[in-house]
């Protein structure tokens, strides 16, 4: 009981944590100091101060406000990428799981073919064909990565299928979807819902990392990964340009997975 | 004027590869109403795949099963479940674990929401009514088989089919059930197939008694009949086994 306690106090605090991040993307137009995408020419590469906490670009852009709206185009993107491939997914992995037979062995075979590639490279080739930006990145890493929730709930729905209360629903009269919605999907969706949180932080590495090889999000818009790429160029003159969005994309990476780690403890405990 | 239930000639195979094994070779049996029919038979005898396909959770290679007269072979549990009712061994994992047990109960009337009969059932049963909002997880194995046997009442089912549904308890709970069992039996409300390898539980609660041994029926008849002037030996080994195990319970 105490450890349970203990590990619910841990979710709170990650949590309270990642609602402020995502507070701060939200209200990004209200808490950024500048304009992200106006050009300054009295304050190129300017270092940390007052007026920019966190200095200026090449093009003398506040990286503060870009950090902030990029973490809106970032976390929007990431969260709706995840959340398709969540739905898409887990629907696939629950009928090929219930239903069985070949329609579950060509599902699987599919997932098989996708998992084939590393998804890097497959994210890669894909938005490389659809040259490139936030709709074609977001494809790219969609294509690969429904098969993980698919895997999941394709297992757990196999097993649950042959549980008693799954039988005794059955003998209800209940339908197939009924079953499907009222007792697989609820007794499936936590370690799913993990599965999900844990995947925030890989897709957002995708995502940035896309737009760091220039087949994401296109410049003028703050994202992350673009900017990373773009500050590149003179890290060894303005060193805070790329400073502020690694340490956005790190902290962001590591409050989802810990807050993934949190609730897969929750649940064990 | 035609039985209850009733099974002619049935017969089930498991293939598993170059593996074939006969579960049900020619059984045949009836229940009556207000009748308790036990079957016994150690593990791997073809009980539990005899109650299965009567339930419609298995599909038959061969023979009939008959519900007032009229054959039900290969409906699957959603039809039967209209007029029969499965009673799990694990009564707690036959309840959904993340809803609250008046919820599960409700769903077994197809539709029919009657509050005040679920709390009288659960009197019935023995249990108080606030464990109606709890969920499975906070009940104990015997709360759970009480439930269970109110679930398949609420339902409306003439026939319940018990799978070993004593087997998981402990021996006061078990006690508990049967008497339980027993009282519905003396009110005329129960009629039912029970299934278990307990041969003494079996004669305690049953009216008829069917042996069974690979898949095929050894012996049957009245209780007093088969326990008292067993014809074949398989059911003098399981009487004799019975009581062997008791003399070891009473001396441990």
């Amino acid at each position: 009981m105490k450890k349970k306690k203990r590990a619910k106090i841990k979710i709170v605090i990650i949590a309270a944590l990642v609602l402020l991040l995502l507070f701060c993307a939200v209200f990004a137009g209200v808490l950024a100091p500048h304009d992200p995408s106006t050009p300054n020419a009295a304050a190129i590469r300017m270092a940390p101060c007052a007026e920019y906490p966190l200095g200026t670009d090449n093009l003398g852009r506040c990286v503060l406000s870009r950090v902030l709206f990029g973490g809106r185009t970032t976390i929007a993107a990431t969260f709706l990428l995840v959340l398709i491939s969540f739905v898409v997914g887990t629907l696939i992995g629950i009928f090929s799981g219930y239903y069985g037979g070949l329609l579950d062995k060509f599902l699987m075979r599919l997932a098989d073919v996708f998992l084939a590639f590393p998804q890097m490279v497959v994210a890669i080739a894909v938005a490389g064909i659809l040259n490139g930006g936030l709709m074609g990145a977001m494809v790219a890493l969609g294509i690969t990565m429904w098969v993980s929730f698919a895997r999941l709930a394709r297992s757990h729905t196999a097993s649950l299928k042959n549980e008693a209360y799954i039988q005794a629903a059955a003998f209800a009269g209940k339908s197939d979807l009924n079953i499907l919605l009222v007792h697989i999907f609820p007794n499936l969706l936590t370690p799913v819902l993990t599965q999900a949180l844990t995947q925030i932080g890989t897709t957002m590495i995708g995502l940035s990392g896309l737009s760091f090889l220039g087949l994401g999000v296109v410049p003028p818009t703050p994202e992350w990964g673009a900017m990373i790429a773009e500050a590149r160029a003179y890290i060894q003159i303005a060193p805070w340009a790329i400073m502020g969005p690694a340490a956005a994309v790190i902290v962001t990476i590591v409050l989802f997975n810990y807050l993934g780690d949190a609730v897969m403890d929750y649940r064990e405990v | 004027m035609a039985h209850l239930l009733e099974g002619k000639n049935l017969y089930k195979t498991y293939r598993e590869k170059a593996k074939v094994t006969q579960a049900l070779s020619d059984v045949s049996f009836y229940l009556d109403r207000g009748e308790i029919l036990g079957i016994v038979g150690e593990s791997g005898s073809g009980k539990s795949t005899l109650l299965k396909a009567i339930a419609g959770m298995l599909k038959l290679d061969q023979g009939s099963v008959l519900y007032n007269g009229k054959d039900f072979t290969g409906m699957t549990p959603r039809q039967t479940g209209a007029f029969l009712q499965m009673i799990f061994q694990d009564a707690n994992s036959s309840f959904d674990p993340r809803r609250v047990m008046k919820k599960s109960i409700m769903e077994s009337g197809r539709g029919k929401k009657d509050e005040g009969r679920i709390l009288e059932l659960v009197s019935l049963v023995g249990l108080e009514e606030d464990l109606l909002s709890r969920k499975p997880s906070s009940l104990s194995g015997g709360q759970c088989q009480r439930m269970a046997i109110a679930r398949a009442f609420y339902s409306d089912a003439d026939i319940l089919l018990c799978d070993e549904m004593t087997s998981a308890l402990d021996v006061t709970t078990q006690a508990q059930v049967v008497e339980l069992l027993q009282d519905l039996k003396k009110d005329g409300r129960l009629s039912a197939v029970f299934v278990s390898h307990d041969i003494a539980l079996v004669s305690m609660l049953c009216d008829r008694i069917m042996v069974m041994k690979d898949g095929t029926c050894v012996e049957e008849g009245d209780t007093l009949t088969v326990i008292k002037h067993p014809c074949v030996d398989y059911t003098k080994e399981l009487l004799e086994s019975a009581r062997r195990q008791s003399i070891q319970e009473i001396s441990e």
